[in-house]
């Protein structure tokens, strides 16, 4: 009942009430004036209370009864907050923030924090007019300050300091968070082809992790295995967590080929460390415990350089093939020298392995991997001193030269026909062609490494049937190295196989051997690893 | 269930406006004290020389203050309250009320009542009448909560000496009655032994004791060939089950 306009100045009388007995409690929604909030537009809202505090204000969780209670946990706990005097506080619904989210999935998201001390000194009313033109009062119960939650992703706080840091280096700031998002991308591409890998590398290989790798990565150039690649991912976890050692491995190398060939059937599930000092019978005479180290070593060697190999193809989209070699060059060259000469050498034996295995003679596969195996036979071939048998891993020149001479025993034109080329390779090799020097001098490649450079330098020098421009030589390396940090990839682009006359595997090979002997330090740079020398 | 959550906006999309009124505690006070349908005053808009201007006034029934002391009322409420007209800018105020059925939070109602269009504090219009209320309040709340206060006589009835505690008594007739721990069949001790951590997997001996009302050393023996004692660990001090005695449900292990 409105009393018109009674008073001297125009104005109009409304009567205000207060209901007494609503069960509506009101409060008050507070939006930012800059998120152009409208509740106009909302076509539908739901809101619920936030209840992701509860667990803090839960009892721990210890079973009541039956397995791991104590008896009269319960009475010991409250006694022991009683005389601490530890107050836990209650979790109130009321107080718990809400959860708004409007416009359904895709729309927007906010959260509404309680403000405190609203209703403490002064009481808040929201006078609304009703039909009859009376104003009614009702108290504001509670106040919420509603902020929108972000939907595009963040950075964490360790990342955003990571990026501060660069800031002034990065140009394109936008392609921040595109990085990143590529790059989970691939690492879950990886994971998973890590977890396949895995799988597969236990069926194929035994103990030689590197050198599995190495091995499968052949085969699959050779297209004598399946799920090859599926074991270089696998590999590189296992040939990391392998402890390098310097060991040559070449001997090593050749022998796990052989025992792959031959036990390959039944390597299902096998660990990395199962087949240490296992006695196994080979193609052919090696079984000198000797080498039985050595080729140990050598697996270990190789898992690292599988590893290094994951690293490389992620961030490499290249072709499959090249993707292969490169991943065969990468493990070699990422992992420590050491493992790489290791697992070339154990490509190698694995190549040859597998021709002894299954043939005992060249393999009838590409050219490439009958290259490969005619040079890894020629390394095979002198088991007996534990010869590396790297074919490849002859460009350090380490290696013995008996090895061409067994070649030479084996029947096989192209192995005759790598021999060939590896003897052009190997006549600058070692002063001492036993295996055993060849052995220390690979297990001590570091320390001998300014001695040992001279020696095996003219060898790698050979390595590359010359004919080009750039020589894959030891020397070029150190020359690049020494001047600036680089990655494998890097390495790789430098001597490019059109320029050096080699294939992209023996580059990477001979490459791979190069960092070995020459034991660069290793440094991360973006994520990278990158060598480097100090000279 | 979707209706749980979902909010009503109806308020919203009609855009209706409300205002938001600070009003001061001792007039909420007042009006909670309406009676009837809740008439508390009246709301005077008028427009003076373009400004709006408005004041509430306040029912003569309800200024009557009850004092806390329960003295006839001292002062009264002032009764005539300009308000003060502010701006909504810099905050998006919505109204949304909750309907609380009965205990369970959970399913409440959610309804967007509408936004905010007018914001306004209710001010007393400064009279003789408000000061005398406002000293009173402060006067009212500046007084301590806690004081010491000094005694004429020292307080003799808490602690009187006594012979011995009634407690005591108690405690000793209870002790003598059940008299010493006799010495068990060891099945018997063994039985309870098995039921009692079929309950509980950990136990501190005195718990066993009471349990088993045997004589510790004896009680240990059991133990010792049937369970283990843990001295690390979160279960410190325990005694437990030896693995093969165990039959739990998460345990692979039965005896």
């Amino acid at each position: 009942m409105t009393s018109l306009g009674n008073s001297s100045s125009t104005g109009t009388e409304y009567i205000v009430r207060v209901p007494k007995n609503t069960s509506k409690r009101y409060n008050i929604m507070a939006f930012n004036a800059g998120d152009k909030v409208n509740c106009s537009t909302w076509t539908q809202a739901r809101m619920e209370r936030d209840m992701s505090n509860r667990r803090m204000y839960g009892e721990e969780e210890t079973p009541e009864a039956g397995a791991g209670s104590e008896f009269g946990k319960k009475q010991r706990e409250e006694a022991r907050r009683k005389k601490y005097g530890i107050i836990t506080k209650e979790f109130k619904v009321e107080d718990q923030p809400w959860l708004l989210k409007v416009n359904g999935k895709a729309g927007r998201r906010f959260k509404g924090l309680k403000k405190g001390g609203v209703t403490e000194n002064a009481s808040y009313y929201i006078f609304t007019q009703c039909a009859d033109g009376a104003f009614e009062a009702f108290p504001v119960h509670g106040w919420y300050n509603f902020t929108p939650q972000a939907k595009h992703r963040t950075l964490t706080a360790e990342e955003a300091e990571e990026e501060w840091g660069r800031r002034n280096k990065v140009v394109n700031h936008f392609s921040i968070m595109l990085q990143r998002r590529l790059r989970e991308q691939e690492h879950g591409e990886e994971e998973e082809e890590v977890a396949g890998e895995k799988g597969g590398k236990k069926k194929k290989k035994k103990g030689g992790k590197g050198g599995d790798l190495r091995i499968h990565d052949l085969e699959d150039d050779l297209e004598m295995s399946s799920d090859e690649s599926d074991s270089s991912g696998g590999e590189d976890g296992e040939g990391k967590s392998k402890s390098k050692k310097d060991i040559s491995s070449k001997a090593k190398a050749k022998k796990k080929k052989k025992r792959k060939g031959s036990d390959q059937e039944g390597l299902e599930d096998s660990d990395d460390g199962d087949f240490e000092g296992l006695e196994v019978d080979y193609m052919s005479d090696e079984s000198s415990s000797e080498e039985e180290e050595p080729e140990k070593a050598k697996p270990n060697k190789g898992d690292d350089v599988p590893k290094g190999i994951d690293e490389a193809s992620e961030s490499e989209e290249e072709s499959e093939e090249e993707n292969k070699n490169e991943e065969e060059g990468k493990e070699e060259e990422e992992e420590e020298e050491g493992k790489k000469t290791p697992v070339q050498t154990e490509k190698k034996k694995k190549k040859e392995k597998e021709s002894s295995g299954e043939s005992d003679s060249s393999e009838d596969s590409d050219i490439e991997g009958e290259t490969a195996s005619a040079l890894f036979m020629k390394k095979r071939t002198p088991p007996k001193r534990g010869g590396r048998g790297s074919a490849g891993s002859s460009r350090t020149g380490s290696r013995p030269g008996t090895p061409s001479i067994d070649n030479a025993a084996t029947s096989n034109t192209l192995r005759a026909a790598a021999s060939k080329l590896e003897q052009g390779k190997r006549q600058a090799a070692t002063s001492s062609s036993d295996t055993p020097a060849a052995k220390r001098l690979k297990m001590e490649p570091s320390s001998q490494s300014p001695s040992g450079k001279s020696t095996p330098q003219p060898a790698s020098g050979k390595s590359t049937p010359s004919s080009s421009d750039v020589q894959l030589t030891e020397d070029a390396v150190r020359r690049y190295l020494i001047r600036k940090p680089m990655t494998t990839k890097d390495l790789l682009k430098k001597f490019q196989t059109k320029r050096t006359g080699l294939s992209s595997e023996q580059t990477v090979n001979v490459l791979a051997q190069i960092l070995k002997k020459l034991n660069p330090e290793r440094k991360n740079i973006n994520d990278k690893m990158h060598f480097y020398l100090t000279e | 269930m979707s209706d749980r959550g979902e909010v009503d906006l109806t308020g919203a999309k009609q855009n209706t406006g409300v205002w938001l009124v600070k009003v001061p505690k001792y007039l909420s006070q007042q009006w909670a004290k309406a009676t009837g349908r809740g008439e508390v005053g009246k709301l005077r808009i008028g427009k003076n020389q373009g400004k709006a201007e408005v004041s509430f006034t306040l029912n003569e029934e309800l200024t009557t203050i009850d004092s806390s002391s329960g003295k006839a009322p001292v002062v009264r409420a002032p009764r005539e309250h300009p308000f003060t007209m502010q701006t909504v800018g810099g905050q998006t105020l919505a109204v949304f009320t909750e309907t609380s059925s009965g205990e369970n939070q959970l399913t409440n109602k959610i309804a967007l009542e509408g936004v905010v269009v007018q914001r306004a504090e209710c001010r007393p219009a400064a009279s003789e009448n408000y000061m005398r209320l406002k000293r009173l309040q402060i006067e009212e709340s500046s007084k301590p909560h806690r004081f010491s206060q000094q005694l004429d006589k020292a307080v003799t009835t808490n602690y009187k000496p006594v012979a011995n505690h009634a407690y005591n008594l108690d405690y000793e007739k209870k002790k003598k009655e059940e008299g010493k721990r006799a010495r068990a069949d060891k099945q018997q001790v063994l039985d309870m032994l098995f039921s009692a951590f079929e309950k509980h997997q950990y136990y501190n001996i005195k718990d066993l004791v009471d349990i088993t009302k045997q004589p510790v050393i004896y009680l240990k023996e059991i133990l010792r060939d049937i369970g283990i004692y843990n001295v690390k660990g979160t279960h410190k001090n325990t005694w437990e089950l030896k693995p093969e005695y165990r039959h739990y449900q998460n345990e692979e292990k039965s005896d």
